[in-house]
């Protein structure tokens, strides 16, 4: 029987009781930390036994080997026709009632056509980059303007006090309304 | 009379023609919304444009006759699947046919019989180079058929067809996480098949 509860959230109660919430994100930025530096191909002890273990060497070169044949297999282009032909060649062998409909004359000469998200993907880093100087804009207008507030209602306070001393409290009041 | 029946006759051939029409123009709209996909799927399988148009119209065929014509509940599903198997299929016969091809011409050079070694050795015999890529498309073809089904399906779902896990789970009645390891069984598989092969 494995341990499940290693991982499992502390109750409510425990919750609670915890003196720093952020200890807990700290803990797991931690241990994600050193599982990535202490796992993986990448890490030192990794590499260091594949140098010298032709079992694995053979296991990743076998690996690289599907993955380099399904990246070939997907890179070949085929006629920009195809769809076409294969349209036709599949209603043809269709009910005659449905052969003749408009839709069927249509998916005969039907070209492939990029996704939403294919046609759109030449835009995504132009658009990254535009959200990015929206949100340092945005960050920029909400800091200067929560200073100002700060700004003003500092210069006020500072007024008034000067007002009260010099000609008195009721009439610093009465200027400097709370 | 005569007309009078010809007449009755020709609006019975329109209303049937009709009613056919209404109620399978939903393999048409299959086609234009999977065709696509089912293409650029069949294509990476086949590799042969020919071959990919005779499995497409095999495919929309059992479709039209499924369940006497009645749109099944599921028409991705069907269509993605029964593509799949029709394409396998057919390289297998591929396959066979290049075989039984080399041999027939081993023997004729030889003077004797081919002994029944390995079945890919036999229809791709010494490469000249290990990286050509038509060598390593065909090998992993080969090898894609002879892959247990539940293990071949989510190859030719998820990495020839592009689909998502989610997408290959719905389509296969499993899970999304099954459908990854089914996945990482496959390419083991595929690996260690392929690394013997020198």
């Amino acid at each position: 029987m494995t341990n499940t509860n290693v991982f499992k959230e502390p109750s409510f109660a425990n919750r609670a009781q915890s003196p720093e919430p952020n200890k807990c994100r700290r803990i797991r930025a931690y241990l994600y930390r050193i599982v990535n530096s202490s796992l993986g191909l990448d890490t030192g002890w990794a590499q260091k036994h594949i140098a010298n273990c032709p079992r694995c060497q053979s296991r990743i070169v076998g690996i690289s080997k599907v993955e380099l044949a399904l990246s070939l297999v997907k890179s070949q282009r085929h006629d920009l026709d195809l769809l076409m032909r294969a349209n036709a060649q599949a209603i043809g062998v269709l009910k005659h009632g449905l052969r003749q409909t408009p839709k069927a004359e249509k998916l005969k000469s039907t070209l492939p056509e990029p996704t939403l998200s294919e046609r759109f993907s030449k835009y995504k880093h132009s658009a990254a980059n535009v959200a990015a100087c929206l949100a340092i804009l945005l960050l920029m207008k909400i800091g200067i303007f929560s200073s100002m507030d700060k700004f003003q209602s500092r210069s006020q306070e500072v007024l008034k006090q000067y007002y009260a001393r010099h000609i008195g409290q009721d009439l610093a009041d009465e200027i400097f309304p709370a | 009379m005569f007309d009078k029946a010809l007449g009755y006759g020709l609006v019975w051939d329109v209303t049937v023609s009709d009613t056919i029409d209404e109620s399978q123009q939903w393999i048409l709209s299959a086609m234009q919304k999977h065709g696509q996909g089912l293409v650029t799927m069949l294509w990476r399988i086949l590799g042969n444009e020919q071959d990919v148009c005779d499995a497409y119209q095999s495919t929309f065929l059992h479709l039209a006759h499924c369940q006497s014509g009645q749109k099944p509940q599921h028409v991705k599903a069907y269509v993605f699947r029964t593509a799949s198997n029709v394409a396998v299929s057919m390289l297998r016969r591929r396959l066979v046919e290049r075989k039984g091809l080399s041999a027939a011409i081993a023997g004729r050079s030889s003077g004797k019989a081919v002994s029944s070694g390995d079945a890919v050795q036999d229809v791709f015999p010494s490469p000249a180079n290990e990286f050509d890529s038509k060598y390593l498309q065909d090998i992993l073809r080969c090898y894609i058929t002879r892959l247990p089904e539940h293990l071949r399906d989510v190859i030719t779902l998820h990495d020839l067809a592009e689909l998502p896990y989610e997408q290959v789970g719905k389509i296969l009645s499993i899970s999304a996480a099954t459908a990854r390891v089914y996945r990482c069984k496959a390419i083991q598989l595929l690996s260690a098949w392929m690394s013997k092969e020198r």
